[in-house]
């Protein structure tokens, strides 16, 4: 299925261009990625990309890019992801360095997790944060979301689950 | 996602992957069969790998199909032409699940595959990859027509095996 645009305030929430790879794969290469997944060779990273783009035809939802109304610019992925082997249904991120320190993250993320909750009806909605990324656990927690469990990962850092609010608390 | 080609030979379905296919990948993905593509592979990794397969249609405007019976539509295997980043050149694959082994149906659907390639796509040549141990899928690039020339040295994978298919006027 193709994704459906959604916005917010400063945002739109859209499908994966190929245009967006380049970001995609500097990311990947920067150590910022050291804590969301790994660092990953370009051709890595286009694999993952092609794999975000797949999880909407075998679940019916996944990560939309996310770009800046105002300039168009690239800002990164949020979206709902759940392949097989994951701790839980999540809402997740990916942040690209000029997109940093904006609020952006928060804005589209909230706005995945209301799409989660209303659209796609989910009782549940965790973030899966590797252990160390204090960053994106500050994102979870502002989000309202609590701590609830590890998940061990093969050769990687342990996830920490966060459990997002249910629909009712945020009402 | 504009929409998956879909091409039909004597017996087969070329049509898009969808969920209900998964299933059966997993099941190969997790045999002995899929060592000589990379495996045995955990269900994570399958799924992984049948999402990247499906993202690379939008990517490149082409990729790989389900190949499906034509008569019950039962997903027999994967076949068609690939270019991930990082791949030496665009190349046509083939993968068949167990219960499709020895019917020529591999060799129904790459012929297919091909066709498209150098018709609709407009390649002027193209390869497949095989690991210098899958001998049965050496087999069909040989019935193919196809040729060695070299070695890619996949950087997790180790060697591959490039062969070269005949020229599109030559096939005419």
């Amino acid at each position: 299925m193709t994704p459906p645009v959604i916005e917010t305030e400063r945002l739109i929430l859209r499908p994966n261009r190929e245009a967006d790879f380049e970001h995609y794969a500097a990311f990947y290469a920067s150590e910022r990625a050291r804590l969301r997944g790994g660092l990953k060779t370009r051709p890595q990273a286009w694999i993952q990309f092609a794999a975000e783009i797949g999880h909407w035809a075998l679940r019916g939802y996944g990560f939309w890019a996310v770009e800046e109304k105002a300039t168009g610019a690239y800002c990164g992925q949020v979206g709902l992801w759940n392949p097989e082997g994951w701790a839980a249904p999540e809402i997740g991120w990916l942040v690209v360095e000029h997109a940093e320190g904006r609020g952006v993250a928060y804005e589209a993320a909230l706005r995945a997790r209301d799409y989660a909750y209303r659209i796609l009806g989910w009782r549940e909605a965790a973030s899966c944060i590797s252990e160390g990324n204090d960053r994106s656990i500050r994102l979870a927690e502002r989000m309202g979301a609590r701590f609830d469990r590890r998940f061990p990962r093969e050769g990687m850092p342990d996830h920490l689950v966060y459990l997002h609010p249910a629909l009712e608390a945020l009402q | 996602m504009s929409a998956i080609t879909v091409i039909e030979t004597a017996r087969l379905r070329l049509r898009g992957p969808r969920p209900s296919d998964f299933e059966a990948h997993a099941a190969f993905s997790a045999s002995e069969r899929s060592v000589g593509v990379g495996g045995p592979y955990s269900r994570a990794d399958a799924f992984h790998n049948f999402c990247a397969m499906i993202g690379h249609w939008p990517m490149r405007g082409y990729g790989r199909w389900i190949v499906a019976d034509k008569a019950t539509d039962a997903p027999l295997g994967v076949v068609g032409p690939m270019f991930p980043e990082g791949w030496p050149e665009p190349e046509i694959a083939w993968t068949v699940y167990e219960k499709a082994e020895g019917k020529g149906i591999a060799f129904e659907a790459a012929a297919a595959a091909r066709a498209h390639a150098y018709g609709a796509l407009g390649w002027k040549t193209a390869v497949s990859l095989t690991d210098p141990g899958n001998l049965r899928s050496q087999a069909l690039a040989k019935r193919m027509g196809c040729v060695r020339d070299g070695v890619f040295v996949h950087p997790e994978a180790g060697d591959l095996w490039i062969w070269r298919h005949p020229a599109p006027e030559t096939l005419q």
